[in-house]
């Protein structure tokens, strides 16, 4: 017990959860780009974002954890899950993997991986000198209307466009329906 | 600024208001005449009451200079701005006082014409361009406005342009002018290179104190020159003079004789020392200036229609200035010669060719044996007008050209070759025979039998069909016929009047325009030999043409028709527009043209097409890596990409 | 030091999502596969914000602004991917990127 109690203390709690998180978001992430099954695409997406939604937590923003959430799972996920219905019906078989693509795209991705690795471990982060501590909910909303009242209003008018080019694509056009 | 100063409010007045009113009319009054007549007598006579104005208060006073500068930069400037000195003023007076006259004179002329607002619109510019290049400071905007007066020459030759001749002679006008052109144009360009400044009062002051390089002041003052030739319409260039009557008339007066082929010798005047400067250039100008004269007024012996006489008097009489003045600056002289006559046949010239179109509006015609036998001299104000007019330009005393031309051959008298002077005085007694064989033929009309002999004549009745056709038209388009005989219009008698009393008066002015023109009145030694050997050439020319065409009985053929060679190659115009048009065929159009139509097409086309079938042949080329594989080109990005983020990493 | 209390930490992780959701962008052929596969490049660039804005902004709100950002543009994103895709599925009955060779040179 007392062993227990010993391990059991509030950061090591705390770590046990952000590594669970942290495996479910590359656990999902996993399924999302390996699974040949695209719904299993879309579930593993939904898991991995859970996780993303976790490690918002963990840093220090409920509010933006549950806006990923809402925003991905709940919007983007739900709108992935019709467009699978609407197109390619998922009884087909999947075609056979081409093994020079998978091979080519894995030493591309981890090129990259490698040089951004690099990048991590050679840049020196330095912290800003002086650091507000103000996390509010408020204050978020109050930069939104102050000082990036700008890119707020431009990303109204893209969802708009975005509305509006969405039908104007899927409708087919006229005269093809 | 503007306001407080009436002078420089005057300038910019004299310039701005023919500038509005020419866009006015042309954007919105074209198609109301009396609305397009007002707006442009308004803007003819405001320019004018400012030219009289400035003439009397500012005649006597230092030159006024207003300069802004308009290019600057590190070795040249170039500034635009307004020159009154005496030089300009006087123009100023002439330019301002025959436009407003010739406006007038049109009222009646152009009456019922359908382009009436359009033609008031090419006054109003041509206004603004010669007002321009009279006050203007610099060089550069004076050949700006020379320019937008051989536009609006361009414009007013060809204003009939349904007729084809006059829309060929607006086109001949423009190219010939511009050949000369180029030649000022060059001219300017070395003084700016040589010289860095091409503000008149500045090159005048340099020429004179010798701060100039010899060789500058030759090579450009010769291609300067060459733009006055093409302006003035000195040999070679002066064959589109005589075309350019195929304009309304009043415009032959204004332009084509009494101002605008005058701002050639005007710019020989505006930078007189600098021409002066350079005995070579003064030479070679007294040369072609002495043929001009002798070639046109030989050429006018022959001519059997009214405005060409007019037309080669005219040329005649500009070699004659630009022989006063390369006579006067070789000999050390003043200016005062050549522009005094300037002055003179600006008055007796613009009177002519006005006279020759109250004739030409009465009867319909071109052609003076045509209008003697209809009756011309009934017209009785016209006749009386136009024989002054005559009588000046034969130089009789003691009317203007008199005065003026005497003071020319004086100064080729300084000169010490005397073959100038022979030759000037030959000049001048062409000059009396041609202007009265009109005049004798005129006011002693015989019957239409006699005139069948005289060359010209007949063929321009053989031409009826063209030529009445051309005019039917002109014509039809006045809205009254040939046969339709009616009063002269007083809105034309009254610009002769003030025409005539001016060729009346000028030649006793000569003193106060002395004064006003140099600063002081030199007292002229009367050369009593030459007094006598111009006034008996002159009268010699005269009883000359009364034995040939006046008298009861005379033989009505010129004596030239003794030398059938002789007047053909005078009818023919000296074969210069033979020259001309062998010139174009040969070197413009089979050597320059043929070039550059290879040029064209092979090298500037062929280079073209070569970039393009380039392009589209590198494109065929290269589209086969496009294979349509999104990812794969994903994928090269990304290696490449990684591939140098992983070597730049390294290296740190 | 703790695990969660590392930038480091943050940062490692959302490479690895980013080479991952690359790897699927590169090898899969489902247009839809791809789009989940930018998805987590998205959600990759996120969690990057939220750790500098946790780790070391100098004021918190800013990265939080901007992640909500990011997650609008990937909805815009996404409905406009999700267009082109019924679109392309219509004209082609697939959806496979490697069948979409009409601009083939």
């Amino acid at each position: 017990m007392n062993a227990v109690s010993a391990w059991l203390t509030p950061q090591t709690a705390a770590t046990a959860a952000f590594v669970m998180v942290i495996g479910l978001t590359i656990l999902g992430a996993l399924i999302a780009v390996g699974a040949r099954n695209i719904f299993h695409n879309v579930l593993g997406l939904c898991v991995s974002l859970f996780g993303v939604s976790g490690i918002f937590l963990f840093l220090n923003s409920p509010f933006v954890a549950l806006m990923e959430i809402l925003i991905y799972v709940g919007a983007i996920c739900i709108a992935i899950c019709f467009a699978i219905m609407l197109s390619e019906p998922l009884y087909l078989p999947p075609p056979p993997r081409n093994k020079a693509k998978v091979l080519g795209a894995a030493i591309g991705s981890a090129g990259i991986f490698v040089f951004l690795g690099l990048l991590l471990k050679k840049t020196q982060w330095t912290a800003a000198p002086e650091r507000s501590t103000d996390w509010s909910v408020t204050t978020i909303g109050h930069y939104l209307l102050t000082d990036y009242a700008l890119i707020f209003e431009l990303v109204s008018l893209l969802l708009l466009v975005a509305m509006i080019g969405a039908i104007v694509i899927a409708r087919g056009g006229r005269g093809n329906p | 600024m503007v306001f407080s100063d009436p002078i420089l409010l005057g300038c910019l007045l004299t310039v701005f208001l023919p500038l509005s009113a020419f866009a006015l009319i042309m954007i919105f009054t074209r198609d109301n005449p009396k609305l397009s007549l007002a707006i442009s007598l308004v803007a003819a006579t405001i320019p004018l009451i400012i030219a009289w104005t400035f003439f009397f208060k500012l005649g006597g006073r230092a030159p006024i200079i207003y300069n802004f500068d308009w290019m600057v930069s590190d070795l040249v400037k170039v500034p635009f701005g307004f020159l009154l000195d005496p030089t300009s003023l006087v123009m100023f007076v002439i330019v301002a006082t025959i436009s407003w006259l010739v406006q007038v004179y049109s009222i009646g002329y152009m009456a019922g014409d359908p382009g009436f607002g359009r033609y008031y619109a090419d006054l109003s510019l041509f206004a603004l361009a010669m007002l321009t290049l009279v006050i203007s400071s610099g060089l550069l905007q004076l050949y700006i406005a020379w320019e937008l007066v051989g536009l609006a020459s361009y414009l007013l030759i060809g204003f009939w342009y349904e007729k084809f001749s006059a829309s060929e002679a607006g086109k001949k006008a423009f190219v010939v002018t511009r050949f000369g052109d180029i030649g000022f144009f060059m001219g300017l360009v070395f003084l700016v290179i040589f010289y860095g400044s091409l503000d008149i009062a500045t090159v005048n002051s340099a020429a004179v104190a010798n701060s100039m390089p010899p060789w500058l002041i030759t090579t450009s003052g010769l291609l300067i020159f060459c733009g006055v030739m093409g302006k003035s319409a000195q040999f070679p260039l002066h064959v589109w003079l005589p075309d350019a009557m195929e304009g309304p008339t009043p415009v032959s007066a204004l332009l084509h004789s009494a101002t605008m082929v005058a701002a050639g010798v005007f710019l020989m005047t505006r930078i007189f020392p600098f021409f002066a400067a350079s005995a070579t250039t003064m030479t070679v100008i007294l040369a072609i200036s002495t043929l001009t004269l002798i070639l046109s007024s030989t050429i006018a012996l022959a001519a059997t229609d009214i405005k060409q006489v007019w037309a080669y008097s005219t040329v005649s009489q500009l070699g004659f200035m630009a022989m006063g003045l390369a006579a006067a600056a070789l000999a050390s002289g003043t200016l005062f010669a050549g522009y005094y006559h300037l002055t003179t046949h600006a008055a007796f010239k613009a009177l002519l060719f006005l006279c020759s179109g109250v004739f030409i509006h009465h009867f319909g015609t071109n052609d003076f044996f045509t209008m003697a036998t209809q009756g011309g001299r009934k017209l009785v104000i016209p006749m009386a007008c136009i024989t002054i007019a005559a009588l000046a330009l034969a130089g009789i005393f003691p009317f203007a050209g008199f005065f003026s031309k005497e003071l020319i051959l004086t100064a080729l008298a300084h000169l010490d070759n005397k073959l100038w002077l022979v030759l000037g005085l030959f000049g001048a007694f062409l000059t009396a025979y041609y202007s009265f064989r009109v005049i004798f033929v005129m006011l002693f009309p015989k019957s239409p039998e006699a005139y069948s002999k005289v060359p010209g004549h007949i063929a321009h009745v053989e031409d009826e069909a063209h030529g009445h056709g051309a005019h039917g038209h002109a014509d039809d388009a006045h809205g009254h016929g040939h046969d339709e005989h009616h009063g002269v219009p007083w809105v034309m008698i009254f610009p002769l009047l003030v025409l005539a009393s001016f060729t009346l008066i000028l030649g006793f002015c000569q003193d106060y325009l002395e004064k006003l023109l140099l600063g002081a009145s030199h007292p002229h030694a009367m050369n009593y030999f030459l007094l006598v050997a111009a006034v008996g050439c002159a009268l010699s020319g005269i009883a000359l043409a009364w034995l040939d065409w006046g008298r009861k009985d005379a033989k009505c053929v010129g004596f030239i028709s003794r030398f059938p060679a002789l007047q053909t190659f005078f009818i023919q115009k000296w074969y210069m527009d033979h020259f001309w048009r062998w010139f174009l065929n040969r070197f413009i159009y089979g050597i320059f043209s043929k070039w550059f139509t290879y040029n064209d097409r092979r090298v500037v086309d062929g280079g073209v097409d070569a970039v393009a079938f380039s392009t589209v042949g590198s494109g065929r080329l290269l589209s086969f890596i496009q294979t349509a594989f999104l990812q794969y080109n994903l994928l090269f990005m990304v290696v490449v990409l990684a591939g140098v983020g992983i070597y730049l990493m390294m290296g740190r | 030091m703790l695990l969660f209390n590392q930038l480091q930490t943050y940062l490692y992780l959302a490479l690895v999502l980013f080479a991952i959701g690359l790897y699927g962008v590169l090898a899969r052929r489902s247009l839809i596969a791809i789009l989940i596969s930018v998805e987590l490049i998205l959600n990759a660039a996120s969690i990057n914000f939220m750790a500098f804005n946790r780790f070391l902004a100098p004021h918190p709100a800013v990265g939080q602004v901007i992640t909500l950002f990011i997650m609008a543009v990937a909805a815009a994103e996404a409905a406009i991917a999700l267009s082109i895709i019924v679109a392309v599925y219509r004209k082609m009955k697939s959806i496979n990127v490697e069948h979409a060779t009409e601009l083939r040179g």
